[in-house]
């Protein structure tokens, strides 16, 4: 574990909320083993090994070999920063109990399958870093419209508006909060492009969001 | 030697329990109370929750009755400390719902870091075993990183408890009978050894892929015998030399409160 992560006990992160990736993969999930489309928010965790902050090294995963992978990808998304205890609220009240916005980045191996939990790909050490620092709600004034972009080595490889989302921030929140109460310190990453960005060894990969902030990490192996 | 955590004349103690039922604070204070005192709470015995895996299907007779194939490598999922409750407590159904199913499981409790442990070595990183009721909704299943949250990620529905069992006093975790009743009635009889991923097995593959640290656990899954369960119900799951943890249902109504 990273010292000092930004995160409290939790990140939940949303997967396949960016709509073009939902209609890109519509024929994919009526088919085995999905057999029909999500009907509800497709949610994963970073555990705790993963957390790890702004400037750190994201260290290149290793095979069941002990083999570096050939291959690593990073998606990013704004991270909402729960302020207060939240227990079953509704959308329209949800964004009162977000204490902050950030930056997530998540590194992972591809993601071929979404049928069983990606342990494999997720829960690799170091590779959820979330930063540079929290920025307090109220300086955000409309969360859903910001926009999502990463460089790799200085070159802008992705951008996602929020506003693409399949599910906005509130009603997420309001959703998750009725699965889990979500505790002060807690952090959503509320989703990401549906195309995630290949990164190779000592690349160094910035996600960033206007007003909220650039999270700068470099890859390890090389 | 067992340790638990436990809310006793309105103070919050960690306590060891030896082979005659004596109990001793951390602070070497012996309590004069029996242990099915109702003067005792039972916390979730962990002190800080760490990760939590999750087995599914690592039995082959419950793979059988789910209608799955037995997994070629461990099914993992990741759970929270909101999902847990201690001995005694309560966990809820939710609302509209046609089927939840407890799961009693023997815990690994992890008690030091480690990555790339090798599977002889494995017990080595394990500070003792407990009990667990792992839960499920079937109505909230999809096939999209299945078993999803809202299926296994609910506040309450992992109880666990309602103490750890030293390493050392568990010879052979994988030859420990298993059992659960509802209310009194036996529905669910099996044996730790018909388990398919052993816990140094599960430990070897996990750690290969990430670090293990104190306080994560890693339930194991459990066997043939399932049954829907109702507000009303009292569960015990119980496993031999380990703990027997006990468990009472409530309607979403009710655990909830004011939040509902």
């Amino acid at each position: 574990m990273t010292a000092n992560t930004l995160v409290n006990s939790k990140l939940v992160c949303v997967a396949l909320n960016d709509k073009a990736q939902l209609a890109a993969l519509e024929g994919t999930f009526n088919e085995a083993p999905y057999k029909k489309p999500p009907t509800q928010p497709v949610l994963y965790y970073k555990p705790r090994n993963t957390w790890s902050v702004d400037g750190a090294e994201v260290e290149w995963a290793k095979d069941f070999d002990g083999n570096d992978v050939a291959e690593m990808v990073v998606g990013a998304s704004l991270g909402v920063v729960i302020g207060k205890e939240t227990c079953r609220v509704s959308a329209a009240d949800a964004l009162d109990y977000v204490g902050g916005y950030t930056v997530v980045a998540d590194y992972s191996l591809p993601e071929q399958s979404y049928y069983r939990p990606d342990i494999k790909g997720k829960c690799l050490d170091t590779s959820a870093p979330v930063g540079p620092e929290i920025v307090a709600a109220d300086k955000v004034a409309t969360p859903d419209s910001l926009s999502v972009a990463i460089k790799v080595n200085g070159e802008q490889k992705s951008a996602f508006d929020l506003a693409n989302m399949e599910r906005s921030i509130a009603e997420l929140i309001s959703t998750i909060s009725r699965i889990m109460t979500l505790q002060p310190g807690e952090i959503i990453a509320v989703g990401f492009a549906g195309d995630r960005v290949a990164v190779a060894k000592g690349d160094k990969v910035e996600a960033s969001i206007e007003g909220v902030g650039t999270l700068t990490n470099t890859l390890g192996g090389a | 030697m067992r340790h638990a955590r436990i809310i006793f004349d309105g103070r919050e103690l960690d306590i060891d329990i030896d082979a005659n039922d004596r109990i001793t604070t951390s602070e070497g204070e012996t309590l004069d109370v029996a242990l099915d005192s109702d003067q005792i709470t039972w916390l979730p015995p962990v002190k800080e929750p760490g990760t939590i895996f999750a087995l599914g299907i690592n039995y082959a007779d419950h793979a059988t009755e789910l209608a799955f194939e037995p997994p070629k490598e461990p099914l993992v999922f990741i759970k929270h400390a909101n999902t847990l409750t201690g001995h005694k407590q309560v966990s809820y159904r939710p609302d509209g719902i046609e089927y939840q199913h407890y799961e009693c499981e023997l815990v690994a409790v992890i008690g030091k870091s480690g990555k790339n442990i090798k599977r002889e070595d494995a017990l080595d990183y394990v500070a003792g075993y407990t009990v667990c009721n792992d839960f499920a909704i079937r109505d909230y299943l999809e096939n999209y990183y299945r078993p999803n949250l809202r299926v296994k990620s609910r506040d309450s529905l992992l109880p666990m408890g309602p103490w750890i069992v030293d390493t050392a006093d568990i010879p052979n975790a994988n030859a420990l009978k298993l059992t659960t009743t509802v209310n009194g009635k036996l529905t669910q009889d099996g044996s730790t050894k018909d388990m398919i991923f052993d816990v140094p097995f599960i430990i070897e593959y996990l750690s290969k892929i990430m670090t293990l640290n104190p306080g994560d656990m890693i339930c194991t899954g459990t066997p043939h015998g399932i049954v829907d369960c109702q507000p009303g119900d009292t569960i015990v799951c119980t496993i031999e030399d380990v703990c027997s943890l006990e468990t009472r249902m409530v309607s979403e109504q009710k655990f909830y409160g004011d939040k509902y």
